[in-house]
């Protein structure tokens, strides 16, 4: 049986934010019909304040090194984006500390094609996951 | 490329700690039940997990899953030296 969506505003971690120097990744290569679907995913399961919450999900590079991160939480990815959160604060992106730290939400204000545009450039190229096996290719 | 048994990002968390997504993305709904083993991700980022269990919320059913260790080609390897 469906429910209310999940209000984050009191789940929200009670923390400073990440330097503008830290790293964020995100596993995969994204597209902007991905990013779309994600993003409407959230809002379907999450609100913020009320209102349906449009957002991604990222791991701030926080209390473990990069590689001990991205060894136990993206091994499954062949790429990652690494952006820092300077960047995506210069492309007007606000994060929210959902979940458990290190996870954190980027903020949308829509999901139309001019802000995942905006999304794709603020993350960067995609480069390889070094923590990625490369047993089978 | 996968055929996932359901689409997620494998980058969600909640405040679980585990992956989620909704029910209604699965191919197959009766397939996702606790202690399930099912593929999850996209056509290009896919790792196998664990349905933890499912809870309503928005306008659908959500799906936790525990991501487990391991690549999908690494348990295909597994189940192709256990059964010939």
């Amino acid at each position: 049986m469906p429910g209310d969506r999940i209000e984050q505003r009191p789940k929200l971690r009670a923390e400073r934010p990440p330097a503008s120097t830290t790293l964020v990744i995100r596993g995969g290569r994204d597209t902007p019909e991905k990013l779309r679907s994600h993003a409407l995913r959230t809002a379907r399961a999450w609100s913020l304040d009320g209102q349906p919450l449009l957002g991604i999900s990222v791991f701030a590079v926080l209390d473990e090194p990069l590689a001990d991160l991205l060894g136990r939480r993206f091994a499954t990815f062949r790429t990652v984006y690494l952006p820092t959160v300077g960047r995506l604060d210069a492309y007007g992106f606000e994060l929210l500390p959902t979940a458990q730290r290190p996870h954190f939400t980027v903020r949308l204000r829509s999901a139309d094609d001019q802000e995942l545009g905006r999304l794709l450039e603020a993350l960067g190229a995609p480069g390889p996951n070094p923590a990625y096996p490369r047993r089978y290719g | 490329m996968y055929l996932v048994d359901i689409t997620a990002d494998l980058n969600d968390e909640d405040e679980t700690g585990y992956v989620w997504t909704f029910l209604d993305e699965a191919r197959d709904p009766a397939r996702i039940s606790p202690g399930a083993l099912v593929v999850a991700g996209d056509e290009e980022a896919a790792a196998v997990c664990q349905v933890v269990d499912l809870r309503p919320a928005g306008d659908g059913t959500i799906v936790h899953l525990r991501l487990l260790p391991g690549l999908v080609d690494d348990y295909r390897a597994l189940v192709e030296r256990a059964v010939g």
